[in-house]
């Protein structure tokens, strides 16, 4: 059976070592050591958050005051109100102080707490990938173990051409030619939004808005499912050469079978932390595909903001962004070594 | 082989119920929603069903900072403040001059140092009380007394000595020095008996059920999503046709253009001239291109220096040389650059007031006036010293006319300018280096005076004070980071500032305008800047569903984003117009179900499968 281990885990087994391997036995060792390398993390990206934007060319009173005919003493009092005359330090200073209680200040252009809001647009957000997720990641595993297990075969070459082709697709450009045509030309489907303005009522409004997500569904599902195509055609490829499922064989078990049975199960393994890794990055990838469509998501939210420039609101999605991120790749590296016992033995 | 078959039955039985089972949500859905519906005419039994005919739903990306009146800067909800709450002057339709608003007359005293406003009879807010003096005194006193509701319009009541209410119907305003802008325009006045009850009105954002004396009042707003306004009956000029306005958010202006075209918006503006082109011809569809308010300019660096004279940044010496300026600007073929930028979307430009203010612009056959002359720019150039080198560069003094031109990259038109730009100027012996950078370094070089040349521009009042203001001397910065002046092009000519004066007191508007004129004259001498032209609104609407748009200016204007509210005020649905159009629920339905009924089917299937797999 060890002939079966494949690579990634080898790799995983020589970073525990034998030196870590008191500490590496225990559960809570691992646990720890992943819970402290992800607050590391978090603790950066909440530094970076601050500098990051605060050395972006551009002031956003300048930009604002672009908007009217303003004298300078308006200016003046508009930057006292956004706290902008304190010193770089001083804002940090505060900055830091109100990130720890989940407070990242006032939105200059929506007036009001970015908490506040970004709560009230991470569900949509949540919403649209998440749908995207589950389709894409269905689909993708689906058609890869497919494709894997006939590799070389017409089903393979059409399946893994076309999804291929569709990963190459700028999402920008795949969006605004799925609007065009669906949208502006036959009418099918909302150019825009999650709900029409003056909603339905009842179920209708159910169907109102699974109508407005069709379109930026359609478009995040298409730009990313080839990723697991691929991953879980290479898992089943290698799964496949396997000395236990020429055994299989052996036994007389149908075809079908032991691809369902036997090398799908051993397949997922690689593939599922790709899916983890993979969900953070997609909700992060939102920001096209919400700015297209229109959706009044986190990343419409960040879109808006970089043209402020809305500093508060920029630190907040980004912060926020980021930590789905980093606890998705943690759950990864947990629920990987929840499902292969190997890992967790070493 | 039968085992193949059994799985094969099975398979297409599954389908078979899957199918069955998602056929009855369709039935649901149809019996809730007749095909064909639009959702715009949504499915409610709710009376406002009938509304969706005389809603007029306009695109918009506009950034919302509130609705109220005192705090809020965009420009989206401040046309929407324009709609809501009358002025006590009005910018009037025809040009913009100060017309009845909630004043029916106005007086002035001391060489326009007391103006005396008498409001018009049987005024009534929205909620049925009446409008009296106290509520203008009231508005005037919030901007006057509390710093944070002088944020959006503070620079309008800079000069205001004091406001008195001497009987229910007159305001008499006393200002410090005379001014002849009326001091009643462009402020928005609010009913005291809904304010004063508001805790903290910096904060108060306005944004439902709002009580106003305008055409068109806030009923809901959803960030990010619409906006909905509904049609004021009391307003003084008369009920609109229509019910509501509604704004729905697209972010992308290309979907704003889609949506348009599948007729879930009504009005689409700021269109680029490529969309606009798209978009002519289009079934249902009317495109309007109209004078706009905005000028677009190269301004020069010609030496930043702060109010007390100290220079700071990195500008080329070359273009303190007024010779240079002005030979840059011969050399520029502004209606080749209208024609082939803006597909003649526009009107060249002379100075920094657009012709659609036909009163106060500096007219294209003015005698200061020069045209596309290339050879007499080299000339210029040759006379005043700057000798071309080997590389047909012009040099003087051991300073080569080499000039940097900061683009920003992600705006078409700045780019296609310059790449004319270049070329002509190379032809008249001036270097010019592109530097394509973002809008933010642009704006932020800008002020630190890190620059040449830069391609900019500013939306304009009707009264010209504003824009004339901020090319004196007392508009420089005060420090030498670029910080504390509102300066347009860093201008300062002492002359020019006495003839500010003058024009700021002159109450006969003749005069004034001659004096208007003389300054831009002077500036358009001084070549702070190179005005290219006046660029056209560009819009579209649904004519198959509403008719009678009014302009500013009346002739040849725009429809939204006027200074005023005529735009939509007159706008009635089109005969025989219906909602068509919209997005056909059914085919949505259908669409959804389909997708769901395929999914359903397989992950049966596959269960199916397993579980036949089990029993061998």
């Amino acid at each position: 059976m060890s002939t079966t281990v494949p690579p990634t885990e080898a790799v995983i087994l020589e970073e525990e070592g034998p030196e870590s391997s008191p500490r590496g036995g225990s559960g809570w060792g691992y646990l720890g050591s992943k819970l402290g390398g992800a607050a590391i993390s978090l603790v950066m990206v909440i530094l970076l958050g601050f500098f990051a934007f605060k050395i972006l060319p551009g002031d956003p009173v300048a930009r604002i005051a672009r908007e009217r005919q303003m004298s300078a003493e308006q200016i003046a009092q508009l930057r006292e109100q956004l706290g902008l005359d304190k010193p770089l330090l001083q804002q940090f200073w505060d900055y830091l102080g109100n990130v720890f209680t989940l407070n990242f200040g006032e939105s200059y252009v929506y007036k009001t707490s970015v908490s506040s809001l970004i709560g009230q647009y991470f569900w949509n957000t949540i919403l649209l990938t998440g749908t995207s997720a589950v389709i894409a990641i269905a689909l993708g595993l689906w058609l890869g173990q497919r494709a894997g297990w006939r590799h070389g075969s017409m089903f393979d070459r059409v399946t893994s051409g076309i999804s291929l082709v569709l990963w190459s697709v700028p999402t920008f450009w795949l969006a605004l030619l799925l609007l065009m045509v669906f949208g502006g030309t036959l009418h099918w489907f909302p150019t825009g939004g999650m709900t029409s303005p003056d909603p339905p009522g009842g179920f209708a409004d159910v169907l109102d808005v699974l109508s407005h997500m069709v379109l930026p569904v359609l478009t995040m599902v298409a730009v990313v499912y080839a990723q697991y195509v691929m991953v879980m055609r290479a898992s089943v490829i290698e799964e496949m050469n396997a000395d236990y499922i020429t055994t299989a064989r052996a036994k007389g078990l149908r075809d079908d079978l032991v691809r369902t049975r036997h090398v799908v199960p051993n397949a997922l393994l690689p593939a599922v932390t790709l899916v983890f890794m993979h969900i953070g990055g997609l909700i992060a990838g939102a920001v096209t595909v919400e700015a297209v469509f229109s959706w009044p998501g986190l990343g419409k939210l960040t879109f808006e903001a970089i043209s402020g420039p809305d500093l508060p609101l920029l630190q907040g999605t980004f912060v926020v962004f980021s930590a789905i991120i980093i606890v998705m790749n943690l759950l990864a590296d947990l629920v990987y070594r929840q499902l292969d016992p190997r890992v967790r033995r070493s | 082989m039968s085992i193949r078959n059994r799985v094969g039955v099975r398979r297409a039985l599954t389908l078979a119920v899957a199918a069955a089972l998602v056929a009855l949500p369709v039935g649901a859905a149809h019996a809730q929603s007749p095909a064909g519906l639009s959702v715009a005419a949504d499915a409610t039994p709710a009376p406002d069903t009938s509304a969706s005919a005389t809603t007029l739903r306009i695109a918009t990306s506009g950034h919302v900072d509130s609705f109220n009146p005192f705090t809020s800067i965009y420009l989206l909800p401040t046309n929407l403040i324009r709609y809501m709450y009358e002025n006590l002057v009005q910018n009037d339709q025809q040009d913009g001059s100060p017309t009845k608003g909630l004043a029916d007359s106005w007086t002035t005293d001391d060489g326009g140092q007391k103006w005396t406003y008498t409001l018009q009879d049987g005024l009534t807010w929205s909620d049925g009380e009446p409008i009296t003096s106290a509520d203008v005194v009231y508005t005037y006193e919030q901007m006057l007394t509390v710093p944070a509701l002088a944020v959006a319009n503070g620079n309008l009541v800079s000069n205001f000595a004091s406001v008195d209410a001497p009987d229910d119907k007159t305001v008499v305003i006393t200002l410090k020095a005379p001014q002849a802008p009326n001091p009643g325009s462009e402020i928005p006045i609010v009913p005291k008996h809904v304010w004063e009850k508001i805790a903290d009105r910096s904060t108060y954002a306005n944004d439902s059920n709002v009580v106003g004396s305008g055409s068109f009042l806030i009923d809901s707003y959803s960030a990010n999503q619409s906006i909905t306004l509904k049609a004021n009956p009391t307003f003084w000029r008369g009920a609109p046709k229509i019910d509501r306005l509604q704004y729905i958010y697209y972010t992308n202006s290309d979907a704003q253009v889609q949506a348009l075209r599948a007729g879930e918006v009504d009005f689409v503006g700021s269109l680029t001239p490529t969309q606009f082109d798209a978009l002519k011809g289009a079934p249902g569809i009317t495109t309007h291109s109209g004078e706009g308010r905005r000028y677009a300019s190269y301004s020069f660096n010609a030496g930043m220096k702060t109010r007390d004279g100290q220079s700071f940044g990195t500008g080329n010496p070359a273009l303190a040389d007024v010779k240079v300026r002005q030979a840059i600007r011969q050399g520029i073929d502004t209606k080749a650059l209208l024609k082939n930028v803006l597909q003649d979307q526009g009107v060249p430009g002379t100075s920094f007031i657009p012709a659609s203010f036909a009163k106060w612009t500096l007219p294209a056959d003015d005698s200061v006036v020069k045209s596309y002359d290339p050879d007499a720019a080299k000339a210029l150039l040759e006379a005043d010293g700057w000798v071309a080198g080997a590389d047909g560069i012009r040099v003087k003094d051991g300073n080569r006319l080499s000039l940097r031109l900061l683009v920003d990259a992600s705006d078409v038109t700045e780019q296609s300018t310059a790449e004319y730009f270049v070329p002509w100027m190379k032809a008249i012996g001036i270097d010019i280096q592109v530097e394509s950078t973002d809008d933010d370094t642009i704006s932020t070089r800008s002020v630190k005076g890190d620059y040449d040349i830069y391609f900019t521009g500013w939306s304009v009042n009707p009264d010209p004070d504003y824009q004339l203001g901020i090319n004196t001397c007392a508009n420089l910065p005060t420090d030498v980071d670029g910080s504390g002046g509102t300066t347009q092009d860093g201008y300062c000519n002492p002359e020019f500032d006495k003839l500010y004066a003058q024009q700021r007191s002159e109450l006969d508007e003749g005069k004034r305008q001659s004096i208007v004129h003389d300054m831009l004259a002077m500036n358009y001498e001084d070549a702070a800047q190179v005005v290219l032209w006046y660029a056209n609104g560009l819009e579209a609407y649904r004519s198959d569903r509403f008719t009678n748009f009014s302009l500013q200016p009346e002739k040849d204007g725009i429809i939204a984003n006027q200074a005023g509210y005529w735009g939509f005020l007159t706008v009635e649905p089109a005969s025989g117009g219906d909602a068509g159009g919209g997005v056909n629920v059914g085919l949505i339905v259908v669409g959804v179900i389909v997708a769901l009924a395929v999914i359903l089917a397989i992950v049966i299937a596959v269960i199916r499968r397993r579980r036949a797999g089990d029993r061998e």
